[in-house]
């Protein structure tokens, strides 16, 4: 596959993150990797998101979990995970085989919890940055209730940056009033990255029998149909912090991922489109080589955040 | 860095209505497409939807090789959305197949009793199980008994294909339409007296209720059983764990598994029936 590697510099940086590329998984999507090792070759990813980790393993949502809903699905998984101890010593061994930085995302009911899986994490070798998911919509404690709240959200960010000297993602809800206001908060209180977004809340009922299609009731929205509201979110929240940005929510196709380097995002983050696709984030990367190709760009860097001012006019 | 395939481009061949919601489609693969076991599945995804997004798990039908293609059959019912989307597929359309996926039923060849047990769809593994028996390993010759349930004779649209396969077919129909009036479990729990225990296997699939009384029924009858379940999936790879089933884990506690990959064959001693017969 190195035959066709272009001389164009994809390579990005996060902080003091440095990824050969700007396209990476989406925690979640991607298990931690051995699911899709077999079809798809990981070392040509920009990073691996593995799926939250928490400090103990977690049984997640009875089924059913997910629905699809029009361009788009709906999951309430509830974080189901082997726990930080078991994947350390099960599931990154595997990754650590690839030259591939892996980001480990973390979950707590508590802040306690948050900061005790950091430190986990931290001790470890090949763990390359962490991603703190206060944005989970489908759990009762933790998780999205750090992140819908300012003081919270930046409370769990200080707390965990304290206890790790990893890059620190912070991972924001779109189910916030003002989201550029919650991450204004997680860049003062240190993180070095912002990703966004994760899963709007939605619903979805069976009409013939008259209950919720999920048994959690609501779950997360993902795919294309929220591509738009995470693109104005992203842009919003790039208008308001100086922190890297990493953007995701419905990138389907390289034209997705570029319009969210166009606004300003520094990497991108490939979900659901695995789903359909398990090579989809590899196919995104070549559709953005092409372009920079076309565009005559000889730099990645170069096309980041040259949103023009004004819509299609002429 | 040589990745195995997963992903497909198939061309349906054809896509015929049996009876009333119920379709037979045959889609052309290349012939390198993996040869997939009795109990896999494979997720069609159509190409031209962009509003639907997943693919859809099918359990394999059937399976033909041909010199430069293969031939791959399933048999569904339509229920949502995405079913009927590809009930309407014309031949010629391309489809993407992911595929063979999944754990396929364990066939020990020292088994001299087999029993096939299934109802309304479940056919489809069972089928595709029966055939490989009588067909794929000449030198296993073990006896065969099968019970097949369906609402009424109309939905036993491909008895005709079976009954050269296995020469035990007990036909049970909830309507009286055909064979025996009542659920396949009920001649089955008569017969299942007679086998031995040790040279038994029962293969089944089916509705869950149907899965459930077998489950019941085997409580005083310790004959060893796999079943192939169903849920709804996204990936089918292992990685969404949005297939989620509760079986008994260790130190009798519950655990999910995931359906797709841990499954979707299963003992069915495992399966923990409180969450999983909720969709009767």
């Amino acid at each position: 596959m190195t035959i066709n590697q272009t001389h164009r510099n994809l390579s990005v940086e996060i902080g003091r993150l440095r990824l050969r590329n700007p396209v990476m998984t989406a925690s979640g999507t991607f298990g931690y990797g051995e699911e899709y090792g077999p079809y798809v070759d990981l070392s040509r990813l920009g990073a691996i998101v593995v799926k939250g980790l928490s400090l103990k393993p977690r049984m997640g949502n009875p089924p059913p979990r997910i629905v699809e809903t029009p361009c788009g699905m709906l999951n309430a998984v509830g974080l189901q995970n082997v726990g930080v101890d078991a994947f350390i010593r099960e599931n990154l061994p595997f990754l650590t085989q690839f030259d591939l930085p892996v980001i480990a995302n973390i979950f707590g009911e508590s802040v306690e919890e948050y900061v005790k899986v950091a430190e986990i994490l931290s001790q470890a070798s090949g763990v390359h940055a962490l991603e703190v998911n206060i944005s989970c919509p489908n759990v009762k404690k933790g998780g999205i209730a750090f992140g819908a709240n300012p003081d919270m959200a930046a409370d769990v960010t200080r707390r965990v940056k304290a206890s790790t000297d990893l890059p620190v993602i912070v991972k924001l809800t779109p189910n916030v009033t003002d989201i550029a206001e919650i991450a204004e908060s997680v860049e003062a209180a240190g993180a070095d990255a912002i990703s966004l977004i994760n899963t709007i809340t939605g619903m979805s009922v069976d009409i013939e029998r008259r209950v919720p299609h999920l048994r959690n009731i609501t779950g997360g929205l993902s795919g294309p149909a929220i591509k738009p509201v995470a693109l104005r979110m992203v842009w919003q929240v790039i208008q308001r912090v100086s922190v890297p940005v990493i953007g995701l929510g419905g990138i389907m196709t390289a034209r997705d991922a570029l319009e969210f380097l166009i606004v300003g995002a520094r990497a991108v983050q490939v979900g659901t489109a695995h789903f359909i696709h398990p090579h989809a984030a590899i196919d995104i990367l070549k559709g953005i080589e092409d372009y920079l190709e076309q565009h005559q760009f000889d730099d990645i860097n170069q096309l980041i955040g040259t949103l023009k001012p004004g819509g299609e006019t002429c | 860095m040589n990745k195995k395939r997963v992903l497909w481009v198939g061309k349906v061949l054809s896509n015929r209505e049996m009876m009333k919601g119920y379709l037979l489609m045959s889609v052309r693969l290349p012939r390198t497409f993996d040869a997939p076991l009795p109990g896999q599945f494979v997720m069609i995804h159509l190409r031209d939807r962009k509003d639907i997004l997943l693919g859809r798990p099918f359990s394999i039908y059937g399976i033909q090789y041909h010199k430069s293609r293969v031939i791959l059959e399933i048999f569904y019912r339509v229920v949502g959305e995405g079913t009927y989307s590809l009930s309407l597929l014309k031949r010629g359309t391309e489809v993407e197949i992911l595929g063979p996926l999944g754990r396929p039923f364990e066939v020990n060849r020292r088994i001299k009793n087999i029993v096939l047990v299934a109802g309304g769809l479940g056919i489809a593994p069972i089928r595709f199980l029966l055939e490989y028996l009588k067909k794929g390993i000449s030198e296993f010759q073990p006896r065969i008994r099968f019970y097949m349930g369906a609402k009424t004779a109309g939905e036993l649209v491909e008895l005709d294909r079976l009954e050269p396969l296995c020469e035990d077919i007990n036909v049970c129909t909830d309507d009286c339409s055909m064979g025996y009036h009542g659920f396949v479990t009920e001649p089955l729990e008569k017969d299942l007296k007679s086998f031995p225990i040790a040279d038994t296997m029962i293969y089944a699939c089916g509705p869950a209720a149907m899965i459930r009384r077998l489950a019941g029924l085997l409580e005083d009858h310790p004959v060893p059983c796999q079943v192939s379940m169903e849920e709804r999936m996204a990936c089918g790879l292992g990685a969404c764990l949005g297939c989620a089933i509760a079986v008994k884990g260790q130190n009798g506690g519950r655990q999910y598994k995931r359906v797709c990959k841990d499954g979707p064959v299963f003992d069915i001693r495992d399966i923990l029936w409180d969450e999983a017969s909720k969709e009767e």
